[in-house]
């Protein structure tokens, strides 16, 4: 039963993330994302605060709120070095610090992603998932992971999509999360076939 | 000097030396409590204002209202005196200001708990570095209760 669940998140994962990168890769002038096998997990609380790794690391992060027939949340987390990568082939200039072009830049990039994500989930399942504005936080990979798991009021267990992706011929990488509400989670199962997830 | 890590929603303690380390508060408020003559020091680091009915088994540092009980349960369970507490608060950040999903974000939620939970059991607050937009690491040192805190590109306090 667990196992079935975790697949079905994986596939969602794939499906949503493999939109995602095809939207960010025409963002890029084609060039080429490589999706690692996403990872699937129902984690208990306690678990939680570890699963980003690296707590102390800067990191950028962009949190959305989904609203609609299906409520949750989604973030991308760039590493540091991701995120320059991602800011000078977006904007063509070279910064030393992430500036307002470069923030306004990832902060539209998480949006596509976020939104191609969302929107091929709408497709499969003809439910609404409406993403928010998108924050930007550039901060402790710590501070930004339990920043969303408060937004997102975790409870007892947290249902985490986490998808990397890593582009060909540039060091960029991230992770794209979604933490779908757990009683709006059984009716994209139920959408898509499955009773009783 | 051996140094413990509080991960979000729990609560360490320890007493004469060593050092409570919180890393990544984000909207998280990290709460130390510490009473000077029995050098017993108690670090939580709170995730939520209130506990809810849905999250039953919930570490009680989880949440404020059960939080802020334990740690004081803790620090007399090492010796000290609850008259003697006192409180240091780091945290409670907005790390996604422009998202503003309620009127008083989860950061302010918190600390605004904590700070009453504390009024509550007659415990003051002696040092705070709390709100903004910005992540935060605390260190707590139990052989004098100083707490510094850390900030990405800006400088240490100490509260």
């Amino acid at each position: 039963m667990n196992e079935v669940r975790l697949d079905f998140l994986k596939e969602l994962a794939n499906i949503g993330t493999g939109h995602a990168t095809t939207a960010l890769s025409q963002m890029l002038g084609g060039r080429l994302f490589q999706l690692v096998v996403p990872d699937a997990q129902m984690l208990p609380f306690r678990e939680a605060a570890d699963y980003m790794g690296g707590l102390e690391q800067t990191v950028v992060g962009i949190f959305v709120v989904i609203s609609g027939d299906v409520a949750g949340h989604m973030a991308c987390v760039y590493p540091l070095n991701s995120a320059y990568a991602l800011i000078r082939l977006l904007t063509g200039e070279e910064t030393p610090e992430i500036d307002e072009l470069g923030r306004s830049a990832l902060q539209e990039l998480g949006n596509i992603m976020v939104t191609s994500f969302l929107n091929a989930l709408s497709k499969m399942t003809d439910l609404l998932l409406a993403p928010s504005v998108p924050g930007l936080a550039v901060d402790m990979a710590g501070a930004v992971w339990e920043s969303i798991l408060a937004g997102a009021e975790v409870a007892g267990e947290v249902t985490v999509i986490r998808t990397r992706f890593s582009a060909e011929g540039e060091a960029i990488e991230g992770h794209i999360i979604f933490l779908p509400n757990e009683e709006d989670f059984g009716k994209i199962a139920r959408r898509c076939g499955l009773e009783g997830l | 000097m051996s140094e413990i890590f509080v991960n979000m929603g729990e609560i360490s303690s320890a007493k004469d030396h060593g050092i409570l380390t919180t890393v990544g508060l984000g909207s998280c408020v990290g709460v130390t409590l510490y009473d000077d003559r029995a050098k017993v020091g108690v670090m939580g680091h709170i995730f939520l204002p209130r506990s809810r009915p849905n999250d039953q088994g919930a570490p009680p540092g989880k949440y404020a209202d059960t939080g802020i009980p334990a740690m004081i349960a803790e620090a007399i369970r090492l010796g000290a005196s609850k008259i003697r507490l006192q409180a240091k608060l780091a945290g409670g950040a907005n790390l996604f200001p422009n998202l503003n999903m309620k009127s008083l974000s989860i950061g302010q939620q918190n600390v605004e708990a904590v700070k009453e939970l504390l009024s509550k059991h007659g415990i003051p607050i002696v040092g705070q570095d709390v709100a903004g937009n910005h992540g935060r690491k605390m260190r707590f040192f139990v052989e004098n209760g100083l707490v510094s805190v850390t900030a990405i590109g800006r400088e240490p306090v100490e509260i």
